[in-house]
């Protein structure tokens, strides 16, 4: 029930962004839904990479936890996760939130028996509340993905401008961090956030021993308040390991209204250096179109990235496609809830 | 007469210029919201004799009413005014920015502009359309050349970096307009990115927006009217422009400018921190986050898709206004 009203959020964006009056891009491609007829999804694994400075090495494309919510039933969450894990993506996302446990619950038991193939990342979400609470929800987590630890554990949604001053105040989330690790629960950690980059740098400002940073990475993303040119070379230059989200808009934006392809934007987001882009996925068809792109996976050329970006230039400069970064819509509930401020239904956005 | 429709308002240099202006600005917009013509003029009338000399404008507020009303209550008293206008041509060329001066002067009934500026600079791609050969900027010189405007500026409510990425076009402007209020202070703050810059290069550094656009924050209890009004003009800025669409919210301002002193550096920081919490998600500055309020003529010359509910959209495109012809009908000699 209320995981539905969670997918809603989501669900609405679609709703609002073709009912433009007036086309997009004008002679633009359509958006190439995946066909129905299960592809052909080449033999072999998707290429591993180092995991910042941790000696880690994890698979190139990671498999979205909140989409996994989305799929329709848990049987069709079991054969994604099985299958992903076949052709070697080893990275799971989720988080504390995500359809009210749902995702975790799923991932938890399509990881039974296989919990050691994985690389298990959560997230928790005090939005600005104490270490306690941030403890408990690692509890919670653990139960409900079935295991004893977490690979990666990162602060969830940090997008308003307030949070980095409440994560970091006496008590906050960052000393949760530490926590967890140091009890060997947890044996990384990280945040994310997908609003404004100048909010992550001023994370990183902290100079918190942070292993890991997810932020959206995608073609429009190189032209409009750009994670990619602000954050991603600070990553870099700490050894953080960067996380890529959002390669195609969040709910494949770019690729429906004729942006990009979603090989244009996943190859894209995976050629940035990036330890994984981690790709949202709520069907057989949807994941079996993303391995074939990620199973040999050879980087773009400076020049043809430079294309993308420039392709998307025009389309980018309102940030009609990347609504994360625009509006409240992909503000989770729980976050705007503890700070206290009105729910999206509510604004006028 | 009400006793504060007369009186001054300290006047304030107007950046590296010999000009001075008053403290206090007349916003535009909002006087197209009058009920009529003879409520808009007096308005105009009580604003001069209340001491504002600061008048802000622009071609495409309420299809040039706000203008032509201007225009008249200004008819003798042109000479004691600063007067503003903008041009639209966001992000269109030189030629078409010039034809909508010429309309500027004929509506406001004058032969120059004190400051002429680029308006609602928004998107990040403005400020390569601004700069690029036949933009804009080709049109804000060849106008300061053959005399029919002092000065030039531009103008936006959106984005501290867009501002700067204008700014680092590195073209002469003598303005910069932006929004500048205790919200503003701590999220993706005018106040901290642009004003220091502006000082910096010796621009006027103009104010709007002091409370929020709407004064939603003010209906919602956040702030007063006062401290929010004094805490914008207690910036360095050359002037603080706000939109009065009646005689009873001139007053009000007036009675603030006349008696205006500044706040202290201890109290302007206590008034970030209360609005600190509520600032965070921008819910009070909409004008910096959402599409929604973006201007729907800007989209439109950007190629942007139009959002059909939105009021201002509906407004545009509104059969009992848009009749196909400019407002009004009349003829100006």
């Amino acid at each position: 029930m209320s995981a539905k009203v969670e997918w809603n959020r989501r669900s609405f964006i679609k709703g609002a962004a073709l009912a433009g009056a007036v086309p997009l891009i004008a002679g633009g491609s359509m958006a190439q839904q995946p066909s129905k007829q299960s592809q052909e999804v080449p033999s072999g694994q998707v290429p591993k990479k180092p995991l910042g400075r941790t000696g880690v090495q994890v698979a190139a494309m990671g498999l979205g936890g909140y989409h996994l919510g989305s799929a329709e039933t848990d049987q069709a969450a079991n054969e994604i996760v099985a299958k992903a894990l076949d052709h070697g993506v080893d990275f799971f996302d989720n988080a504390w939130e995500y359809h009210n446990g749902l995702s975790e619950e799923r991932l938890g038991k399509a990881l039974r028996g296989k919990r050691q193939q994985a690389f298990l990342m959560t997230k928790v979400c005090t939005h600005g509340r104490e270490k306690k609470i941030a403890m408990r929800m690692l509890e919670e987590s653990l139960r409900r993905l079935q295991t004893d630890h977490l690979d990666l554990w990162q602060i969830h949604e940090v997008v308003y401008d307030n949070d980095p001053d409440l994560i970091f105040a006496p008590n906050g989330a960052a000393e949760a961090l530490l926590a967890a690790k140091q009890q060997g629960k947890v044996r990384f950690v990280g945040f994310t956030g997908h609003k404004d980059p100048e909010i992550h740098l001023k994370m990183l400002s902290h100079d918190f021993p942070f292993d890991t940073v997810q932020m959206p990475l995608n073609c429009c993303d190189a032209t409009f308040r750009s994670f990619e040119t602000h954050v991603l070379p600070e990553a870099n230059r700490r050894g953080i390991a960067a996380l890529g989200m959002k390669s195609l808009g969040g709910s494949g934006e770019l690729v429906r209204h004729g942006a990009v392809t979603p090989e244009q934007g996943l190859r894209y987001a995976m050629s940035l250096p990036v330890t994984t882009t981690i790709s949202g996925v709520d069907t057989m068809q949807v994941l079996d179109q993303n391995l074939k792109i990620a199973v040999n996976f050879q980087p773009l050329a400076a020049a043809e990235m430079q294309a993308l970006r420039d392709q998307c230039r025009v389309v980018a400069a309102d940030g009609r496609l990347e609504l994360f970064k625009m509006t409240t819509k992909y503000d989770g509930k729980v976050g705007r809830e503890q700070h206290h401020f009105p729910t999206t239904q509510e604004l006028p956005l | 007469m009400p006793q504060s429709s007369s009186g001054t308002i300290p006047l304030r240099k107007f950046g590296r210029t010999d000009a001075r202006i008053s403290a206090l600005g007349f916003g535009g917009h909002h006087l197209g919201e009058a009920p009529d013509e003879k409520t808009a003029v007096e308005i105009v009338h009580q604003a001069v004799d209340g001491g504002i000399t600061f008048f802000d404008n622009c071609w495409e507020y309420r299809r040039g009413k706000t203008e032509v009303w201007m225009g008249i209550g200004l008819k003798g008293r042109r000479d004691k005014v600063f007067l503003m206008s903008k041009t639209c041509p966001h992000g269109r060329d030189a030629s078409l920015a010039l034809q909508m001066l010429e309309e500027s002067l004929r509506r406001l009934q004058t032969d120059h502009l004190d400051l002429w500026q680029v308006h609602g600079m928004a998107f990040d791609n403005d400020a390569a359309l601004f700069i690029r050969p036949n933009g804009a900027a080709e049109a804000l010189e060849k106008a300061k050349k053959d005399g029919k405007v002092r000065f030039v500026g531009f103008t936006g409510h959106h984005n501290p970096k867009v501002h700067l990425a204008m700014l680092n076009t590195g073209f002469p402007f003598d303005s910069v307009q932006m929004p500048l209020n205790a919200f503003d202070a701590n999220f993706r703050s005018f106040e901290q990115q642009v004003l220091p810059e502006l000082i910096k290069r010796g621009i006027a550094p103009l104010g709007m927006k002091p409370l929020n656009g709407h004064g939603d924050a003010i209906k919602n209890g956040a702030i007063t009217a006062e401290e929010a009004l004094r805490y914008a003009m207690s910036l360095p800025v050359a002037t603080t422009i706000t939109g009065m669409d009646s005689l009873e919210v001139l007053h009000q301002n007036l009675q603030i400018a006349q008696d205006f002193t500044p706040m202290s550096e201890a109290e302007m920081s206590a008034l970030r921190d209360r609005c600190k919490t509520d600032a965070a998600d921008g819910r009070f500055e909409l004008y910096k986050l959402s599409l929604k309020f973006d201007n729907p003529e800007a989209r439109l010359a950007h190629g942007f898709p139009l959002d059909t509910q939105q009021f201002e959209v509906k407004d545009m495109f509104g059969v009992e206004m848009n009749t196909g012809h400019p407002w009004p009908e009349k003829k100006f000699q």
